[in-house]
């Protein structure tokens, strides 16, 4: 426990680190508190004279084809946008290490059966699956969303873990371990997770963007959230028709996006150095 | 090793007959029809609706359907499409070639490319160089697809006029014009549609390869090497790719099934005519027939980048005992 | 060690970089050395393959405009619809293969074919083309879908190599109509040998040979159909000499080949509206507003939603359907969405339709009466909550429209706060194509943005809004709709006012609001002339149009 405090500790000295984490927090508070003080994110106050309006001072991010505020549509969608991304990354990213871990390091028929049980749910395409709940909801709740993101991206993690692991385990240092007879609970723990953690921080900040972008092209499908309520991923998705003539509808949200995933990936990398110091 | 090949391969095989059957049996759950589709603007009787679906054999029970496919796939013959009314088999061959072209041309940039920047950001970790490639990849990999690629379709092939904004041929070019001619004119259509596919995705190989590189770099031995002041270039290809290759290896694995499925996205922005487009239009209209012989084809490659991977990590590193 | 920077530009990026130089290079020298081969060549940008274009035996799925589009440039039928679309008698209507025909009695109708017509390989045109294609037409097991359409035909048969003769059932307005609308003639001596379950596989789809202003050259999968003029044509030499068909299905993909060059004309421009301003500021292209036959409507489930023998609950109740109407102000949404190009149809029909000229206007807003409306029913604000409730139940729906209509997608985010205003609250549920059809068709929903294509025949509005309808999918039944449509099947001396009728009593029963009748804008590079579209098959007179003599050099329109 206090290993993890540290870790958390030296990430925060880190100023990278202090600064991803901070401006993470930032967009969460603003995504908390921002809406009351905002526009309505859903309201369409001038159809005919306030449409594609550009950035200026009524509205900071302008206006989209249905003169909603797209500053306040954009603090407003990152409630859906990172409640999503983040719980279901957390989700798809413990599944994959766990089974990647598993199958790496007992291997034999453990590591057989995970393997192509993995194999096979990448030969099926995702969406058979997710078009199926479509037939079982009348209208998906966001709950059953995330579980539903979270339980099918995580397979290509797995495989990466797995890999890894495949290769740890007959390192020399892992190798005296379990001679010296060390619990393999402390080997999984205290050696292999540790050296995959790297591997695990990238696929989590790849997958904070991937999911975001992944909730709007399920919206489209009828699964994610329901319009008028903004997301990110959402609001690129309806700007596409209008990306040469009103860019800001969807430059902006794109941007929220891009900053998240940068600060992640600071956060992440500042992660990385304080374990490096911990193993050392 | 051959009996672990042998062993290995089975498994593959099995992996994919199962895969096939779940998606036989997910595709006729989903909700839709290939048929009552077509009646929803304007209706067809249920006389005739019936004929269509003797003609396509969707009136039999489930397993019998199954059977027919199971069947026709053993002759080499998948059906013919609901939508196109030609065999599927024709239609799958006539879009391969984009797709691999296109998928492969991505396959090999990120491959080399960002594996390269990678390990670099690797040893200059920290150096603004490392700081913009992380910038600029993870500002590539947050953007979506489409939009990158229409706004590039829009500035390099509408605005600027310097390459066609969309397809791949272009059709006033006469056919018989010469092999050099035609294929300038496709490499012309290639280059944004390639671009667009490698900047949104290349941040994955950059990423992943950087951190592999990173843990590699930490190793005793290497810290040593390079204190001893060996380049860093013998540093990589003499001592640490062995310790990186691992995850680079498996990403391929994973990626090898672009080289079928494509981007449903990038290809439709620049009206790419592969596999892709054509597997997302066919789960749009409930194509069956498509469907299974597109996803079969991509699950094909699944399990065979599996298989490749796994044998290339007994091949790179001998200590890993293959089960 | 040498110091790695990014100023130092990677050698790859620095070879893409030159090959990159090099290669546009090219596509500009071949740009200008196109343009002189091309004057009298189109190429149109579309959105769907067509990947069967063998009119008559399409079915189905392959039953689709593009196929429909390109087997008219390729095969004629007997007579063509005159300008005004009219279905009734023989009024407008033009000569094709038959250069005339002849009344015998009310249910007897006898065609002359032209002597001249000539098959792209050099055969006559037959009576036996015609019988053959009929035979095929008629057959419920070959096609099912033209069978139907031509259940009023009874008998064909051929006087000599030249007249053919139709019998009808019973005598009504619409026979000349059906006997030359749904089948275009297909060539008995290169199809007698096939067998219509082959038809698929042969030789003949992958080149098929018709009679037509055109004939076919190539087809490069996915990606374009090429034509070339059929210059031994007999109803005279086409102008344009080649014909290009490409293919984007992505919209924004068919705008950049649109306004980069690569295209000359375009169906239908997509939305937003700014893409026709984008077209409008280009001083090579032109904007053809075309009249079409499609409607956009919300339709009221009359059924509970899932069990069809059930009234719903609140749609049943026609002043509710009513207060929903009134609460809409359609003039806005349509002039949000389409501008100046769509009007408020009057019930089921569209401008296009010659049963629409001389009806009324339709309701206008008038939010205060719908207020009254909900009022007087019970419905009003009791937990001030915005919505409406009536012994605790909100007055809540929901609308299903599907992923693939941007028009449906913004309209709907338009009439939910339209709804809003008077406390009625709308649930949005955008849903996959074939899911949002397969609860349309099961009656699965309360309000379902429907659009229609309408045929030229009004005769159609059968299927949708009278008891028995087969896609009368929200049940929707009042016999006293039934008994004036089929009066107005039957009216050989006015039917116009009959069809007023049917579209009067629609209109107060409010089983649905319709929305907007679209006008579709077509682009088309300036040098073409003469140019006309059709609204029931956009290229059908392409043969007609001509290519102005260019003055100087041109970089576009190759």
């Amino acid at each position: 426990m206090t290993a993890v405090v540290d870790t958390l500790r030296r990430a925060w000295q880190n100023p990278r680190g202090r600064a991803g984490a901070l401006v993470l927090a930032g967009v969460a508070l603003a995504a908390l508190l921002g809406p009351p003080l905002l526009p309505d994110p859903v309201a369409q106050p001038d159809l005919l004279h306030g449409v594609n309006l550009p950035p200026g001072l009524g509205h900071p991010f302008g206006t989209d084809q249905l003169s909603r505020d797209v500053f306040a549509r954009v603090v407003s969608g990152a409630r859906v946008s990172l409640a999503v991304s983040v719980l279901a990354m957390a989700l798809s990213i413990t599944l994959g290490a766990a089974i990647g871990l598993i199958a790496g390091y007992w291997g034999g028929t453990t590591d057989i059966v995970l393997m192509r049980l993995v194999d096979g749910a990448l030969a099926v395409p995702r969406l058979f699956l997710l078009l199926l709940v479509l037939a079982a909801w009348e209208r998906v709740p966001i709950g059953v969303l995330i579980v539903l993101i979270g339980t099918t991206g995580w397979f290509a993690t797995s495989r990466l873990v797995r890999g890894e692991v495949l290769r740890l385990r007959e390192e020399s240092y892992i190798r005296a371990a379990e001679a010296l007879g060390a619990p393999r609970r402390r080997i999984i723990f205290r050696h292999l997770l540790p050296n995959t953690l790297g591997l695990l921080l990238v696929a989590a900040t790849l997958g904070v963007g991937e999911v975001i972008l992944l909730e709007a092209g399920l919206s489209f499908l009828g699964l994610g959230i329901h319009p008028p309520t903004p997301s990110w991923g959402g609001m690129i998705l309806e700007a596409k028709e209008v990306l040469v003539t009103a860019p800001w509808v969807g430059v902006f949200p794109g941007l929220a996006i891009v900053i998240t995933v940068l600060s992640a990936d600071l956060l992440g990398d500042a992660l990385r150095d304080s374990i490096d110091m911990w193993r050392a | 090793m051959r009996r672990w090949l042998i062993r290995r391969t089975g498994q593959a095989v099995i992996t994919l007959a199962v895969a096939v059957l779940l998606m036989f049996v997910l595709m006729r759950a989903a909700p839709g029809d290939p048929l009552t589709r077509l009646s929803g603007d304007r209706a067809l009787s249920p006389a005739e609706i019936a004929v269509l679906r003797a003609r396509y054999g969707l009136d039999q029970p489930l397993l019998q359907q199954l059977g027919a496919f199971l069947q026709g796939l053993l002759r080499g013959d998948l059906g013919a499409s609901i939508e196109y009314g030609r065999p599927v088999t024709q239609l799958l061959a006539e879009r391969l070639p984009a797709s691999l072209l296109l998928g492969g041309t991505v396959l090999l940039v990120n491959f080399s490319v960002g594996l390269w920047l990678g390990s670099r950001q690797a040893l200059r970790r920290g150096s603004a160089a490392d700081r913009w490639l992380t910038v600029v990849s993870l500002i590539g990999f947050a953007t979506p697809s489409f939009w990158l690629g229409l706004v590039l379709a829009w500035l390099v092939g509408v605005h600027w006029r310097l390459l066609p904004p969309a397809g791949m041929h272009s059709p006033l070019l006469d056919p018989g014009s010469g092999f050099l001619a035609n294929g300038m004119d496709v490499v012309r259509h290639l280059i944004l549609p390639a671009l667009t596919l490698s900047l949104v995705s290349i941040a994955a190989t950059m990423r992943y390869q950087r951190g592999a590189m990173l843990d590699a770099l930490r190793l005793p031995y290497i810290v040593t090497a390079r204190a001893k002041g060996l380049s860093d270039s013998r540093v990589i290809w003499r001592h640490a790719w062995r310790n990186a290759v691992f995850p680079v290896i498996t990403l391929f694995g994973l990626w090898l099934p672009v080289l079928v499925a494509g981007s449903v996205f990038v290809e439709s922005v620049f009206a790419w005519p592969g596999l892709g487009s054509l597997a997302a239009a066919a789960v749009g209209n409930r194509d069956y027939p498509l469907l299974m012989g597109a996803s079969l084809l991509a699950s094909s490659l699944v399990v065979l980048g599996s298989l490749l991977t796994d044998l290339a990590y007994g091949f790179l590193d001998p200590r890993v005992r293959l089960s | 060690m040498t110091h790695w920077t990014p100023r130092t530009v990677p050698s790859p990026l620095l070879g893409a970089g030159l090959a990159a130089a090099l290669l546009t290079a090219g596509h500009r020298s071949s740009a200008t050395a196109q343009s002189a081969s091309s004057q009298s060549s189109i190429v149109i940008v579309t959105g769907q393959e067509a990947p069967m274009p063998i009119p008559t035996l399409m079915e189905g799925a392959q039953a689709n405009v593009a196929n429909f589009e390109i087997a008219d440039q390729l095969f004629l039928r007997l007579a063509g619809l005159g300008a005004d679309l009219t279905t009734a008698g023989d009024r407008g209507f033009v000569p094709l293969l038959a250069r005339a025909w002849t009344r015998r009695d009310s249910v007897t109708l006898v065609f002359q074919l032209d002597p001249r017509a000539r098959w792209h390989d050099g055969a006559p045109v037959t009576t036996t083309d015609v019988l053959f294609t009929f035979a095929r037409a008629r057959d419920a097991q070959i096609a099912p879908r033209t069978a139907n359409l031509l259940r009023h035909v009874v008998a064909i048969s051929a006087e000599g190599d030249r007249q053919v003769v139709f019998r009808f059932s019973h005598p009504y307005s619409e026979q000349f109509y059906d006997a030359t609308y749904h089948v275009a003639i297909l060539p008995a001596h290169l199809l007698a040998s096939v067998p219509a379950t082959e038809l698929a596989r042969s030789e003949f789809v992958r080149h098929p040979i018709g009679d037509g202003p055109y004939r076919w050259v190539r087809s490069v999968p996915g990606q374009f159909i090429e034509l070339t003029a059929n210059d031994e044509f007999f109803l005279g030499r086409p102008k344009i000499h080649r014909v290009i068909v490409r293919v984007a299905s992505d919209p924004e993909a068919r705008m950049n080949l649109l306004l980069g060059g690569e295209a000359d004309a375009m169906d239908n421009v997509p939305p937003p509206l700014s893409n026709i301003q984008r077209i409008a500021a280009r001083p090579e292209l032109r904007l053809v507003p075309v009249p079409s036959p499609a409607l956009g409507y919300l339709l009221f489930n009359q059924r509970l939603p899932g069990d069809s023998n059930r009234p719903h609950p609140l749609l049943a109740d026609r002043d509710l359907r009513r207060a929903i109407t009134l609460a809409l102000d359609r003039g806005l949404l349509i002039r949000v969405v389409l501008g100046n190009y769509a009007e408020v149809p009057f019930g089921p029909t569209s401008p296009l339709l010659w049963i629409r000229h001389g009806a009324p206007p339709p309701l206008t807003q008038n939010q205060t009466q719908a207020r009254h409306l909900l009022a007087a029913h019970g419905w009003s604000d009791h937990d001030g909550d915005g919505v409406l409730d009536r012994a605790g139940q909100p007055l809540s729906l929901r609308l299903n429209f599907p992923n693939t209509s941007a028009i449906r997608r913004q309209m709907s985010l338009l009439i939910q706060e339209q709804l809003r205003s008077v406390g009625v609250r709308l649930e949005l549920q955008e849903l996959e194509a074939p899911v949002w059809v397969e609860r349309r068709k099961t009656g699965n929903f309360d309000v379902d943005f429907s659009a229609a294509s309408l045929d030229p025949s009004p005769s159609g509005l059968t299927q949708s809004w009278s008891c028995a309808g087969g896609s009368n999918v929200a049940h929707y039944c009042d016999p006293m709709v039934d008994s004036l449509i089929n009066r107005a099947i039957l009216d050989r001396a006015d039917p116009r006012e009959a069809w007023h009728a049917v579209l009067r009593r629609i209109e107060d029963d409010a089983p649905a609001v319709f929305l907007y009748a679209p006008t579709y804008v077509y682009a088309v590079n300036r040098r073409f002339r003469d140019v006309v579209i059709r609204p029931e098959s956009s290229w059908l007179d392409l043969w007609r149009w001509s290519v102005a003599i260019p003055t100087g050099s041109r970089e576009t329109g190759y």
